[in-house]
């Protein structure tokens, strides 16, 4: 009896289910004109800027009377595999939020869309340089994406750490090979305490200027004496116990987790970390000097690329637009520490000036990076290519397999990824 | 002696690598602002104990309406697995048919394949049905699943045959024999189902994070998700929606327990 109960509501619930799913008709009215209800989807930016979004939302709404937006913002993880299966089933957003590593493999199958093309701005000089280039890629012409707001790398050092070992935290180093050199004078005073916290990857090659991918896009070409010959070094620092051995089973959120629980006096992070580093650890307040990315600084871009398929192109590029002009930018920035991607944006004098907090050194120093800020990693590496890699370097680093060999490997096995993608 | 020793020692290990990671979430998720999460030596006793990081949960995220959601996949899933692989499971061990091998076979072969591989095939498919981004959508391809199939294959397989022989005797049909005499001896893995299919509904992230679009869908295990944001990871917060997910599993494993471990041993899966 009880069974029977179960069923009938099972069947109910399938029969509501499908009602409810009937009535979300399109009407497509002309493509041409700013009207209708278009999708925005971003990525994690909710709850915390939920306030700002819909402000954004409304602004556009009231600018172009008779649109509608609906914002579908999605969480943190697993964001590359919904974006993916959004694709494979046609069933992608209007406007999303995708940074250019997400955006290679969609634009490869045509289902953005070329935003240099008509577009309402005029893309060259509404955005910077660098940005504009992130959504350019090899074996595709055009732009497929809307620059948003941009990040960059600083480096975090332990200032107790530094004045325990013989070494200024004023003075920090500035390249990887000054990094090497107080790493050797930190573990020569104190043998307990490790300045390095994490093993090389494609960026180590990129900042010493070794090509890492072929001009076409097709080939990973990286496996030179020169990049053997970083590895080396870091073996080296490994073996002389520079750094701690859990870095060969760690990436870099491991590196900065070593940082907060006190084990290493060094971490990298975006310009935003350091309030973290200080909630997690209210003892570390006061004790994290903040300098500048090590040799050249690395540039994140996230962009708001426009579906191929959508059918309100012209509604979905307008609030592309409208997201990413200076205005919206500017005030997203001072909320959090990121930074606008258009060039207007320079003469916002919130983003230079240091206010003498730690959190405002940091904001204005990540500023002056982004002038010199590069993308170090190619986007055609994707996550397993970099998983590949760090397997090898590992090897390598622990002294396993010849550094070379190890390259070689790597690029063998990610060379067959690429052509597979 | 020495024997019983090692057996203990061998206990606690196995119990501080299992029960570890989930006391240092509960401890986390009790501790103040004011103290570090992250100690080179674990300390699990909180210093400035408070209960202030679960009362943010419910501020930062609608987690009342997540649960909600959540609670009706896995309604439909535990309802959908009790209905369904009863029947399936009395067909293919109790009634003769052509192509039963085959039929078991079939479902052997589904075990084989990772749910990751089949994830997209499956999507396009609700899509199509019109259930994307509907919470049916969640739970239809749950509804059965084929290890919950073979447990009630297996637990009808173990009653005597003698029973069923003597209940055709007494001019019992299918159903009655399936509802009056085979259904009360399998109560125990019918609780084994109910436990295993409540707590893959409740935990699982891939497949309704891709089905769901909307955020006011979303189930927990995603809408938990939200806790850990782009520019700022509160690890107090997010301990505390790990411990909030964690409750009702706790909840439903002691009330059906006692059926639980008779079911693992009436059952199913035999050395």
């Amino acid at each position: 009896m009880r069974i029977r109960h179960a069923s009938v509501a099972v069947l109910t619930a399938v029969a509501l289910g499908l009602a409810a799913c009937g009535g979300s008709g399109d009407d497509d009215s002309g493509s041409d004109e700013i009207t209708g209800t278009v999708t925005l989807q971003t990525w994690a930016l909710t709850p915390k800027f939920t306030d700002y979004l819909n402000e954004v939302i409304k602004g556009f709404e009231t600018k172009y009377p008779g649109t509608k937006v609906e914002l579908l913002d999605q969480p943190g993880d697993g964001y590359s595999d919904k974006v993916l299966s959004q694709a494979a089933s046609n069933t992608l957003p209007d406007v999303i939020n995708l940074p250019p590593d997400f955006a290679l493999p969609l634009a490869q199958q045509d289902l953005l869309v070329d935003v240099s093309k008509d577009a309402g701005v005029d893309v060259n000089a509404t955005y910077v340089a660098g940005s504009i280039d992130a959504y350019k890629f090899k074996g595709t012409d055009g732009v497929y994406g809307y620059p948003w707001y941009l990040n960059t790398d600083l480096d975090y050092w332990n200032k107790t750490k530094f004045a325990k070992c013989g070494l200024d935290a004023s003075k920090p180093p500035a390249t990887t090979q000054e990094l090497f050199a107080q790493a050797a004078i930190m573990h020569s005073k104190c043998p307990d305490e490790y300045l390095m916290s994490r093993k090389p990857t494609i960026i180590d090659f990129t900042l010493a200027g070794i090509p890492t991918l072929s001009d076409d896009g097709k080939k990973f070409v990286f496996n030179t004496d020169q990049a053997a010959g970083i590895v080396d070094q870091y073996r080296d620092a490994f073996k002389n116990g520079y750094m701690p051995p859990t870095v060969l089973n760690t990436d870099y959120q491991g590196n900065s987790k070593l940082f907060t629980q006190g084990k290493v006096a060094w971490t990298t992070g975006g310009a935003t970390s350091l309030a973290d580093f200080e909630k997690d650890n209210p003892s570390l307040k006061g004790q994290v000097a903040v300098s500048k990315a090590l040799d050249t600084p690395p540039l994140y871009v996230q962009g708001l690329s426009v579906s191929d398929k959508s059918k309100h192109k012209a509604t979905a590029r307008a609030l592309a637009e409208w997201v990413t002009n200076a205005d919206n930018q500017n005030k997203f920035g001072h909320l959090v520490n990121v930074f606008p991607s258009t060039t207007a944006s320079a003469s916002d004098a919130y983003f230079s000036k240091d206010d003498g907090t730690p959190v405002g050194q940091a904001r204005a120093l990540a500023f002056e990076e982004l002038k010199t800020a590069k993308s170090l990693q190619p986007y055609e590496v994707n996550t397993a290519m970099e998983t590949i890699l760090a397997q090898q370097i590992a090897l390598a680093v622990k002294g396993d397999v010849s550094s070379k060999q190890a390259l070689d490997d790597a690029v063998t096995k990610m060379n067959q990824m690429l052509a597979r993608q | 002696m020495k024997e019983k020793i090692l057996r203990y020692v061998l206990l606690v290990l196995v119990l501080i690598i299992t029960v570890g990671p989930f006391l240092w979430q509960l401890s986390t998720s009790l501790k103040g602002a004011g103290e570090d999460i992250y100690t080179s030596t674990p300390s699990f006793v909180p210093q400035q104990p408070t209960l202030n990081n679960y009362a943010r949960v419910a501020d930062a995220i609608p987690v009342w309406r997540y649960i909600g959601n959540s609670l009706l996949v896995a309604v439909l899933t535990v309802g959908g697995n009790l209905i369904f692989t009863t029947l399936a499971g009395y067909a293919i061990a109790r009634l003769k048919f052509r192509g039963r091998g085959i039929v078991l076979g079939l479902f052997l072969a589904t075990l084989v394949l990772p749910g990751e591989v089949t994830i997209i095939s499956q999507f396009v498919t609700i899509r199509d049905l019109g259930l994307a981004d509907t919470l049916l959508g969640v739970a239809l391809p749950t509804m059965i699943s084929a290890l919950n199939v073979l447990l009630m294959f297996n637990a009808f397989r173990a009653l005597p045959a003698d029973i069923d022989e003597a209940a055709i005797v007494d001019g019992a049909n299918a159903w009655q024999r399936l509802v009056r005499v085979a259904l009360p001896s399998v109560r125990g893995t019918l609780a084994v189902v109910a436990i295993f299919s409540f707590i893959a509904a409740w935990d699982d992230f891939l497949w309704p994070l891709i089905v769901l679009t909307s955020p006011d869908k979303f189930t927990l295990t995603v809408g938990l998700q939200y806790l850990s944001g782009t520019f700022t990871q509160d690890q107090r917060l997010i301990a505390a929606g790990t411990m909030i997910a964690f409750l009702p599993i706790a909840v439903l494993f002691s009330a059906l327990q006692r059926y639980f471990f008779k079911g693992v041993e009436e059952g199913g899966v035999k050395g």
